[in-house]
């Protein structure tokens, strides 16, 4: 599906990291992590690159975008 | 499976709140004298003040965050558009019922009563609507 996609769920899991845990990392709540997670909810770029410093990568590695159809 | 934030707790409580409160003012005709329509604000305050606290003792992180923000403006757009509408509408049908020629076959103080409630019917309307536009917000994609 176009539009933004995350691999947070893979960078929490390697760290052991719980949903909250981010949430409370990145001053969220557990809920808008979830919505993240299941590219319900594209966070504001200072969220996004909280979330990227929190697991220090790339906000590429993190975030990744693919235009929606017409707009390439 | 993700739990109910605060925000969404609230905001059902908000809904049953108003729900319990004006459905039954509106359906059972309360709005007819002036100690029953006070008596109904001073009830959905009451019970607003009840269910939020708590809702509030028993949540134990209670932020807001940026999507909250952001539903909150979501509902806010969705009252106030169906507020708009209903005073236009209203508006429209009462310009109609005059230019028809009808007269209000009913004293003036039951007027000033009856437009209070036509009125106060709207905000409610535009309240609920606002509250399940946030509840859905919180359910689906942004």
């Amino acid at each position: 599906m176009p539009g933004l996609s995350n691999t947070i769920r893979e960078l929490r899991a390697k760290r052991s990291m719980t949903q909250q845990e981010l949430a409370d990392a990145i001053g969220v709540t557990r809920q808008t992590v979830i919505a993240i997670e299941l590219d319900k909810y594209s966070p504001s770029l200072e969220t996004a690159f909280r979330i990227a410093r929190v697991f220090d990568v790339p906000l590429e590695q993190v975030f990744q975008y693919e235009p929606p159809r017409g707009r390439r | 499976m993700s739990t109910l934030s605060y925000q969404e707790r609230s905001l059902y409580g908000s809904l049953a709140a108003e729900l319990i409160i004006y459905l039954p003012y509106f359906v059972l005709h309360h709005g007819n004298s002036v100690n029953k329509v006070a008596g109904m604000i001073f009830s959905i305050i009451v019970l607003q003040i009840l269910l939020q606290s708590i809702i509030a003792a028993v949540t134990r992180h209670r932020m807001t965050d940026e999507r909250d923000k952001l539903i909150q403006l979501r509902g806010y757009r969705a009252g106030y558009l169906t507020l708009a509408s209903l005073m236009v509408v209203g508006l429209g049908m009462l310009w109609f019922h005059t230019l028809a020629g009808h007269n209000f076959p009913i004293h003036a103080g039951f007027v000033g009563l009856h437009f209070l409630n036509v009125f106060f019917g709207m905000l409610v309307i535009s309240d609920i609507v606002k509250t399940v536009t946030q509840i859905l917000a919180y359910r689906k994609a942004l």
